[in-house]
């Protein structure tokens, strides 16, 4: 089923080394107190993602995964925080108040039902009947080409309006990052210069 | 596998709620968010790999990671914007909303 092929002990053992990386760059991204190691960390999660798409058969999201999170996305984050924030305390873990503990207990409560939840469900009987009715299979060859099929036909509207939707964004972006105020208040000096000679 | 798959989007997906509360640092927030689109994209990508034929999942993960993509440039530029203004980027010290 996999497109590697590979044997059970080695998809185990890379699967653990993809799990170790995205538990501890995730704690990393939360618990620490340097806003530009989380950043990093933020990279090392979104890599060890795309690999696992890369085992979970899914290719293209894997390329969109590494293009679009590591490539723009990261490196936007670690820009603002690069300009924004200056060097803080030498602690690398920050002290917990009580709202923090709550949080973390609630968390917590919510992960373990979630694994339960997990762990309770038979999901055997779910893939027997979906491929009991594994008749009208799309005969492409690649996952690529069957992506693409599915986006210009049936997602025709959605994609499209996605596409309006990141015009937006980036309209929307540039319009509230531009320094509109500095602008107009050297344009005040500047007519405060200019008066000020008629004054004396 | 597919438990495993699902456990560790639970993981991600409580973790990145937990640093979307405590956080105090604005872009600290955001960068916890993309953690949960992520755990919703790990989700939507083993279900379409273990139960659907068509690949369909893959599709709503591409949408979404477009859509985190633009959600990640406008919260950015709010976070500038708002740092231009009052010179910090605390959650809690904001009182810029009158509503």
């Amino acid at each position: 089923m996999n497109i590697i092929e590979l044997s059970e002990p080695l998809h185990e053992i890379i699967f653990f080394l993809l799990e170790l990386g995205v538990i501890l760059g995730s704690l990393g991204v939360v618990l620490l107190t340097n806003i530009v190691y989380s950043a990093f960390f933020l990279g090392l999660v979104f890599f060890c993602i795309s690999l696992l798409y890369f085992t979970l058969n899914a290719d293209f999201v894997a390329a969109a995964q590494i293009l679009i999170y590591v490539g723009a996305v990261n490196v936007l984050i670690v820009f603002a925080v690069m300009l924004i924030n200056k060097p803080q305390s030498l602690k690398l873990f920050p002290s917990w108040t009580i709202g923090d503990k709550i949080t973390f207990l609630v968390c917590l409560s919510i992960f373990f039902l979630l694994v339960t939840i997990i762990l309770n469900t038979s999901w055997s009987n779910i893939t027997l009947i979906t491929e009991s009715k594994n008749f009208f299979n799309f005969d492409f060859t690649q996952n690529i080409q069957r992506i693409g099929y599915l986006l210009l036909t049936q997602f025709l509207l959605p994609f499209e309006l996605l596409s309006m939707v990141l015009l937006v964004a980036l309209i929307g972006a540039i319009i509230i990052a531009r320094r509109e105020i500095l602008i107009k208040i050297t344009e005040k000096k500047k007519v405060q210069i200019k008066k000020n000679p008629t004054i004396f | 596998m597919l438990e495993h798959v699902l456990n560790l989007g639970a993981y991600l997906f409580c973790i990145g709620i937990f640093g979307l509360i405590t956080s105090r640092n604005m872009v600290r927030a955001l960068m916890c968010l993309e953690l949960v689109f992520n755990a919703v994209n790990i989700n939507l990508i083993t279900f379409s790999n273990s139960f659907d034929t068509q690949q369909k999942g893959e599709i709503f993960a591409i949408f979404i990671i477009a859509i985190a993509a633009a959600e990640a440039a406008i919260g950015l530029a709010i976070v500038l914007a708002i740092y231009r203004n009052k010179n910090s980027t605390r959650i809690d010290q904001f009182n810029l909303l009158k509503w």
